[in-house]
């Protein structure tokens, strides 16, 4: 299986990482190797605070200025191996610069094969395309069915989200095309493969009368999040249970005009009110879904800091995600 | 006997042969009424049994985020203009997402006439692109309802062609097999989903690719603006107005040219938020339809 020589390595935006797993139980970044215009940087991997004091190893995704130049093309392959765990983040969002036209496309691949009882956390900054740009990018997570009843699958929360660009320049949704797609397929053994979710967005100049900005009605942010996989199961139960807590659309807010003296006094209901409060000031938008083992959060905000905070809000009050993965992995999104 | 047409025919009727032939025969017994269109175009019966809002597929059930979209932006909704206004936006990127995620289904079973294994894939490729709940159900009811009416009504009369006849087993023993529903070894079990259903059933009923992509954008239309008249956003004159007028034909035209190529794997969303509105039908206080 493995190749001593790196063929991949003098492509130019290719990158490999590799978290390995020393027998019995020591996670090791095998491989990170990467080609211009694509960086990699792993800090010291941090222990995290629960008793089992997971090795959580860290690789930032950087490229050169900050972002993409026209025609540049990411390709990026991770493996994480049993038991392993990695967070991937950004420094800061990744910018999509100028294209001389649509025949010129920025390009971004992921692949990532999840072994077996293995966690992946990958939350980045948004995207944030300029105007004129013109950018692909696909997010491919492949899920190794584990062959033993013993193991469990790996698991993942990632997310993928982009924004108008820069509102200070007045860009909004002006980009030439975008479009990001994320899938999760679940591979045998066999290396048979089965499609388990698909998110694709395209937005594309061309096929709209109206203008990007009046499909995005408003939004000036927009994401996926999408969790799979036992270490993050009680994460996902929870969105779809603060989903279903959320007030009704259209009828009377009957918390806020509470007369009788028992008011709440959960801890939990409280904090709920608080964010919900947030969340009508900043103009969150969301809905959750369970399908096919996967939770599914998609949100919108006119604001890319009011959907930021959304998330983070949620994220750090359930504390799944600190407590797997450590503080770092919530670092994109503070 | 006529091959599947291909997409790239325009709106009009496909290969001319069984015209011509029609045309010989009653020409020998010269009755005049014969040369009308109505008379000798074979998939006319079949399209318009196909568009018809009393064929039991239970589509007025669903708004398709409609109702969703209408309490969302209720405070800037208060007058009729501004109802009609939004409500055409509304149409129209609903038909432009509707044909980037749903049409390419139809049309890649339309074409590939799939076997009953490709058909299984189809949808469960399509139940993974779906990631909102409401969405979801409101494809399964009428795929559902679309498979039963086939069964019990529509299978007898498959038209002639060979592709005609295969998509009509492939249906069978598709229904056949939604009923086991015993999981697979992912896990995962067949849901049914409308868009593939409905170009095989297409196909199998003799229409070509054309009339395929076109009748399922414009049923999409038309429970969209029946809904619209019952959520009392436009009048039923108006709402005729809409389904009869050039800029609709024109929207929908314009969608199929630009997805009616595309791949299954390349469908994505073109309006994200249609998945938010959809996915936030469930937290209306009161609601007149199931999506």
């Amino acid at each position: 299986m493995s190749n001593p020589f790196l063929t991949a390595a003098s492509i130019p935006g290719h990158g490999v990482i590799h978290l390995a797993l020393l027998p019995p139980s020591t996670p090791r970044l095998k491989t990170t190797s990467y080609q211009y215009p694509l960086k990699l940087i792993s800090p010291a991997p941090v222990r995290t605070d629960d008793e089992a004091r997971h090795l959580v190893h860290t690789v930032y995704l950087l490229t050169y200025g900050g972002g993409l130049v026209a025609g540049d093309t990411i390709d990026l392959t991770v493996t994480i191996e049993p038991t392993t765990r990695l967070i991937l983040l950004t420094q800061g969002s990744t910018k999509l610069f100028k294209s001389p036209g649509l025949h010129v496309v920025s390009k971004q691949c992921m692949a990532v094969t999840v072994a077996p009882d293995s966690a992946l956390c990958y939350l980045p900054d948004p995207v944030q395309p300029f105007e004129h740009s013109c950018f692909e990018q696909s997010q491919t997570y492949n899920i190794t069915v584990p062959a033993v009843d013993s193991q469990g699958t790996g698991s993942l929360c990632v997310l993928d989200w982009v924004c108008n660009g820069r509102q200070a320049n007045g860009e909004n949704w002006s980009f030439l095309r975008y479009g990001s797609r994320n899938e999760v397929y679940l591979v045998m053994p066999d290396e048979k493969r089965k499609l388990l979710l698909r998110d694709n967005i395209l937005l594309d100049r061309d096929d709209v009368r109206d203008g990007i900005a009046n499909r995005m009605h408003e939004l000036a942010v927009f994401g996926t999040l999408i969790l799979f996989g036992p270490l993050f199961r009680s994460l996902g139960q929870f969105f779809m249970a603060e989903f279903k807590a959320l007030s009704r659309v259209g009828g009377r807010r009957w918390e806020s005009g509470s007369e009788s003296g028992d008011e709440e006094v959960d801890a939990a209901a409280i904090r709920r009110a608080k964010r919900h409060k947030q969340e009508s000031v900043d103009g969150v938008l969301w809905s959750a879904a369970l399908l096919r083992g996967c939770v599914v959060v998609k949100f919108g905000a006119p604001e890319v800091e009011g959907g930021r905070r959304w998330l983070h809000s949620l994220l750090v009050e359930e504390g799944t995600v600190v407590r797997e993965m450590g503080e770092r992995a919530l670092l994109s999104l503070r | 006997m006529r091959a599947a047409p291909s997409t790239t025919e325009n709106g009009n009727l496909p290969s001319s042969f069984p015209r011509l032939h029609l045309n010989t025969s009653s020409n020998l017994r010269s009755r005049p009424s014969s040369n009308d269109a109505a008379m000798t175009n074979p998939t006319l019966h079949a399209l318009l049994l196909l568009s018809d809002s009393a064929l039991p597929l239970g589509s007025f059930a669903f708004s398709s985020g409609l109702e969703s979209f209408l309490a969302h932006n209720k405070s800037r909704l208060s007058t009729s203009v501004s109802k009609t206004k939004a409500f055409e936006t509304f149409l129209e990127h609903s038909l432009a997402n509707v044909a980037s995620t749903a049409l390419p289904y139809v049309l890649v079973a339309y074409h590939e006439g799939p076997t009953l294994e490709r058909l299984e894939e189809l949808d469960n490729d399509f139940d993974a692109s779906t990631p909102c709940t409401v969405a979801r159900r409101a494809s399964t009811t009428q795929g559902r309802a679309l498979l039963a009416i086939w069964e019990r009504a529509l299978s007898s009369s498959t038209s002639p062609s060979l592709a005609s006849q295969a998509a009509a087993k492939a249906l069978t023993a598709f229904a056949a097999a939604s009923k086991s529903s015993k999981p697979d070894v992912y896990g995962l079990q067949l849901n049914s989903h409308f868009p593939p259903l409905f170009g095989l059933t297409a196909l199998a009923l003799g229409l070509s690719a054309a009339e395929t992509a076109y009748l399922f954008l414009l049923n999409h239309a038309k429970a969209l603006l029946s809904a619209g008249v019952r959520a009392s956003v436009l009048g039923p004159y108006q709402s005729q107005a809409v389904l009869a007028s050039e800029s609709l034909q024109r929207c929908i035209r314009s969608c199929i040219e630009r997805e009616g190529e595309r791949k299954v794997d390349e469908t994505g969303v073109t309006v994200p938020v249609m998945d938010l509105w959809m996915g936030r039908h469930e937290l209306l206080y009161s609601r007149i339809f199931n999506s």
